[in-house]
């Protein structure tokens, strides 16, 4: 529905002297915020990085370890990912398309991970998996690691990404009527041919979005990853975990090196993010829908 | 393909949409479910449809016993008030839609979708925009293609849910000549549901007329529109005006026997009041006084304060006769009714009354 307002311009009441000098205070007081604490910061870490000169930061980037906490953080994202979308999707159709007990509680559930600080989280996995935990004993008969090793660390990175894809997707699965999916069904459709001719088209730039999101949480994850995973240069060490292994270690530069891989890949995901929301109006949609 | 309705009832929590409800549509046939936001007629429909189970009774159809079997084996075609369509199909995926997800043995060959895709195109006279997008087109044209499409599965019920109450007055009337027109070409039988009295009036073979989850009358759009079963059908269909009495012994009175004692509600449509300026020889007439006058359009419609207890009525009167009178505002005239319908005002029950007496 286009439910915008059209206002000639002439209707807007012409801002007095006093208004227009608060304006332009409250957009230099913004800048200067962004400056201080966001555009500084990401020009730190390339000076840093660079401080050495091109050779040196293209030898950090390319040490071993640095080359496989990326190569670990590359697989996490790649498992983590694509299991929320599946659960993103499935949560988010039976939310917007069913009636059911629960739902409030199941929505309520999908937004822990929000809530929880991530080192809890990993906490509550040492709980579970851990060697002294509830399935510890069970799982070391077998000869299975979870706790310290790549299991873990995706499982982890699966739980503070869980609400992404879903969060997305439910509010502009709401908005869009399931007309279409009706109509599709009475037209003789079963639900695969539903779900793929019909509903993923529909959602399909909602759902990057989301993804992308979940991608770049996924790669930057601390918190939950760093009680898991034990630290284990070149098994269970993802970048970030390498970043702060590097720094303890005074190797600035080679910290700040690595750092610089996360920063251009969170400047990668905004692009990225906003490109999606200029070529498909998905956020401009969900506003629009609701007002 | 007929349908009938048997007994069907649905609650939602606490409120009730449909009570007991039984109908049985004939093959072939146009039937209109009428009344107002709330009255049970699109739960009706999708019920039919398949697309809500009944807490009880039972849907057949064709004779077939249906209320178990999915919306999708129905055979039914579905149209919806805000269309519907895939948005991200063009018009000609749109309509082959319904073909194409047919399972590997049924589907018919790309020619012949091709060829069943042009000949709906054509009976919508849609053959240019094969090629567009569904944003493309204006309302009127995608409740076309929503049309074509449910018609290119061949089903064997047409299911319209308020089709054209999202489409502006004028373009609304186009389809709906052009809705009956196709449906005397293909002969589909076809529900539709609507709550604009003119739209089933005109349109359907019956109207079935629905309040607060019950059927108050089914009937032919004659029949229902010069005997209401009920006050709610009077009011519901076209104007009226409501006299609020006792009864007299002017009834028979052996059917009426248990209400002569009630009062009563008497219900005159505008242009059964006859208005003269002269009293009537039978002197069974009220003086009352021109309020307003519209005076747009073929019929004259007059508001009338009666005299004595002020209350307002509406007359309407064609052209020749209204110059006839003469009128102005503020003008006295005296009106009476020449036919008058009563109801019992405690039961709702139609009380039949010998001939027009007075108010």
């Amino acid at each position: 529905m286009s439910g915008r307002l059209a206002i000639p311009s002439s209707a807007i009441l012409q801002p007095s002297a006093q208004q227009r000098a608060g304006r332009v205070a409250l957009i230099l007081l913004a800048l200067l915020f962004l400056a201080a604490f966001l555009v500084l910061p990401v020009v730190a870490v390339f000076t840093q990085a660079l401080s050495q000169g091109w050779v040196m930061y293209r030898d950090s980037v390319r040490q071993e370890d640095v080359l496989s906490a990326l190569r670990l953080t590359g697989l996490v994202a790649c498992i983590a990912v694509p299991l929320n979308v599946v659960f993103g999707i499935a949560a988010s159709w039976a939310i917007t398309r069913f009636e059911f007990h629960g739902k409030s509680l199941l929505i309520t559930l999908i937004d822990i991970p929000l809530a929880v600080s991530p080192v809890v989280a990993g906490m509550m996995y040492v709980e579970v998996f851990g060697f002294h935990g509830w399935l510890g004993p069970w799982l070391s008969e077998r000869n299975l690691h979870v706790i310290f090793a790549v299991p873990g660390i995706v499982l982890a990175t699966i739980f503070v990404t869980f609400p992404f894809v879903a969060r997305e997707l439910i509010p502009f699965m709401q908005a869009q009527e399931s007309d279409e999916e009706v109509a599709a069904v009475v037209l003789g459709a079963n639900g695969w041919n539903v779900f793929w001719r019909v509903t993923l088209p529909n959602i399909k730039w909602a759902l990057l979005y989301g993804t992308i999101l979940a991608a770049s949480r996924s790669i930057g994850e601390f918190g939950a990853v760093s009680v898991v995973s034990g630290h284990i240069r070149g098994q269970t060490t993802t970048l970030p975990l390498e970043v702060e292994m590097l720094y303890n270690e005074y190797s600035f530069t080679a910290a700040f090196a690595a750092a610089s891989l996360l920063t251009l890949a969170a400047i990668v995901t905004l692009v990225l993010k906003k490109a999606i929301e200029v070529t498909s109006g998905v956020h401009q949609h969900i506003e629009e829908e609701k007002s | 393909m007929s349908i009938q309705v048997e007994n069907i009832s649905k609650q939602y929590g606490s409120f009730t949409a449909l009570a007991n409800v039984s109908l049985t549509i004939g093959n072939g046939e146009l039937v209109a479910l009428l009344g107002p936001s709330g009255s049970g007629k699109t739960t009706l429909l999708r019920i039919i449809a398949g697309l809500e189970s009944p807490d009880d009774g039972s849907v057949l159809l064709h004779g077939e016993e249906s209320t178990q079997h999915q919306a999708s084996k129905r055979g039914i075609g579905f149209v919806f008030q805000h269309y519907a369509l895939f948005r991200h199909m063009t018009i000609f995926e749109n309509i082959s839609f319904g073909l194409r997800v047919q399972s590997r043995q049924l589907r018919p060959s790309r020619q012949i979708i091709r060829n069943r895709v042009q000949e709906l195109l054509h009976l919508v006279q849609l053959e240019s925009y094969a090629r567009m997008y569904p944003e493309q087109l204006s309302g009127g044209q995608r409740q076309r293609v929503a049309l074509a499409r449910a018609l290119a599965v061949k089903p064997r019920v047409l299911l319209l849910d308020e089709p054209f109450s999202a489409l502006d007055a004028k373009v609304r009337k186009e389809l709906r000549d052009w809705l009956r027109r196709i449906h005397d070409e293909l002969h589909v039988t076809t529900v539709l549901v609507t709550h604009d009295q003119e739209e089933a009036l005109e349109v359907a073979d019956r109207v079935a007329i629905l309040n607060q989850g019950r059927l108050e009358q089914i009937g032919t759009p004659q029949s229902i529109y010069d005997n209401p079963a009920s006050p709610f059908v009077y009011n519901f269909l076209g104007n009226v005006n409501l006299f609020h009495g006792r009864l007299l012994a002017a009834l028979s009175p052996e059917e009426h026997k248990d209400s002569t004692e009630n009062s009563a509600i008497g219900f005159v449509r505008p242009h059964e009041l006859e208005l003269s300026r002269n009293l009537p020889s039978d002197w069974k007439a009220v003086v009352a006084k021109v309020i307003r006058i519209h005076a747009a359009g073929p019929q004259i419609r007059l508001e009338l304060s009666i005299a004595g207890n002020g209350k307002s009525v509406t007359a309407e009167m064609g052209r020749t006769q209204f110059d006839e009178l003469a009128l102005v505002l503020g003008d006295e005239i005296f009106v009476r009714p020449q036919s008058i319908r009563l109801f019992d005002d405690v039961n709702s029950k139609a009380l039949l009354l010998d001939q027009g007496a007075g108010i």
